[in-house]
């Protein structure tokens, strides 16, 4: 397994009135590295997206295979469908790839704001190269990436925000830069920082727009380990074996289910002591077992996270409620999406009596199918994810 | 006197979240707050008997919204 994890995560917003979005954001996740290229599309709406999706496509997917940089942009040259009214084929881009196991990192921009680095969460300068291809200008750039690095990028929109209504010159990539190391914690991921950045754009346009807005972001980060467990053995003489290969992994725990939580309880030999706060009414509240770093109720709980991660998915949600909101859902998705690189699954298959009810609507099959549905959208966050039945 | 209200799934879809907060309401008209002290519960092991409560010792199953204000003076009474 490589050594470092790179987490990225973008948001776009459209122009006001648009229904498409003239950025596009285009990673690909090889074994050895991480490709991830933002475009955007001269002009807005259906031209504009048509252009910014190619270029992103062709940049990766030729990245991908080893093709140099100077094929990419000359293929982009030649086959970008030239814009009638413009007469030109036109499409800015920023190209960032990491290597998993170096921590090379090779940057290429063409006419996007420059990209910020933070660096342990603090403004750092790169050197850029400037080149010329296919009567392009670009800068390059190769240094060497490490824990705790950030990269941010954006398109025009996002310093644009504000122009010539609550700021004379809109926001400049400076400033923008500042904010970033402003709101920047040790702990923030990828995706929160692309949303907080989008959020304070979409402040400055006062929610209305003016152009595409994208924000991109990659963190390289150590590995996490995150372990649920939900449900409860089906032969309670397996309690002893599952729960003591459960608490010997490695990682965070947590503990769904009230069943579940007793049976723990009972295991650490520690107390399951449940919270009065309803901070969301449909939430039931918290419980603390020592020993377990969170400890909710199951199957609503459970619920609501999977609707939060296919929320989180949509990449169209500024800043989510999830990330400072205090019932269990918002606080098992904090330690999923935020924290957690590697997730451990532990799912018991023994049968509630009350889920058996045809009067509520809950059953078996329910609890394994969020798991499941929740298994698969974080996968699709790019996490490591593993299910064990029991 | 203890109270300890489920919040488990089963329970909590039946209203526990009512019940609690109409328990909370009593406990605060009636100033019972050194009387009574009132809590959650992880599942009480009676999921298909409706929303549990125990009072003490004592489990009561089916409580409800509506019948939670009869439970609970009765239980006063009962203890003096």
């Amino acid at each position: 397994m490589s050594k470092l994890h790179l987490e990225h995560g973008w948001l776009s917003m459209n122009k006001a009135g648009e229904q498409l979005c003239g950025d596009h954001v285009e990673t690909v996740n090889r074994e050895d590295s991480v490709i991830m290229v933002l475009a955007d599309g001269l002009g807005s709406g259906v031209k504009a997206s048509i252009l910014s999706t190619l270029t992103s496509k062709i940049l990766a997917t030729m990245l991908a295979g080893d093709m140099t940089v100077e094929d990419c942009v000359e293929t982009i040259a030649l086959t970008l469908p030239v814009c009638s009214v413009r007469q030109v084929a036109y499409c800015t881009f920023t190209i960032l790839r990491v290597d998993k196991y170096t921590g090379e990192v090779y940057l290429v921009q063409f006419d996007n704001p420059d990209l910020i680095l933070l660096r342990q969460g603090k403004i750092y300068d790169y050197p850029k190269e400037k080149r010329e291809i296919a009567g392009k200008t670009i800068y390059e750039t190769r240094l060497m990436g490490y824990i705790g690095d950030m990269f941010i990028m954006m398109s025009d929109g996002a310093i644009h925000a504000g122009v010539g209504t609550v700021l004379n010159f809109g926001w400049q990539q400076p400033e923008i830069a500042e904010y970033a190391q402003r709101v920047w914690t040790p702990d923030l991921s990828a995706k929160s920082m692309a949303a907080k950045i989008s959020d304070a754009c979409r402040e400055l346009y006062m929610d209305i727009p003016g152009d595409d807005t994208t924000v991109a972001a990659l963190r390289i980060r150590k590995r996490q380990q995150v372990n649920l467990m939900i449900g409860p053995p089906t032969d309670p003489a397996q309690d002893e074996e599952i729960m003591g290969d459960f608490f010997a992994l490695e990682g965070k725990t947590i503990v769904c289910g009230g069943t579940t939580s007793t049976v723990v309880g009972r295991y650490l030999g520690k107390a399951v002591c449940p919270t009065l706060d309803f901070f969301d009414p449909d939430i039931p509240p918290v419980a603390t077992i020592q020993g377990v770093d969170l400890c909710t109720e199951g199957v609503i709980t459970l619920g609501r996270v999977v609707a939060l991660a296919t929320q989180c998915l949509s990449n169209q949600i500024g800043e989510p409620t999830w990330l400072t909101a205090k019932d269990g859902a918002s606080l098992i998705a904090r330690l999923l999406f935020e924290e957690a690189t590697n997730v451990n699954f532990y799912v018991g298959r023994a049968m509630n009596p009350a889920h058996q009810n045809p009067d509520l609507p809950l059953n078996l099959n329910l609890k394994l199918r969020l798991v499941e549905e929740l298994a698969r959208c974080l996968t699709d966050m790019e996490k490591t994810v593993s299910v064990r039945y029991y | 006197m203890n109270i300890s209200v489920c919040i488990g799934s089963s329970c909590h879809l039946r209203g526990s979240y009512d019940i609690i907060q109409k328990l909370k309401e009593l406990i605060a008209r009636d100033k019972l707050e050194e009387k009574v002290n009132l809590n959650a519960a992880f599942c009480l092991g009676q999921c298909t008997h409706g929303c549990t409560i125990r009072i003490d010792e004592e489990i009561v199953t089916g409580v409800t919204p509506d019948n939670i204000e009869g439970i609970f003076q009765k239980a006063l009474a009962e203890r003096g």
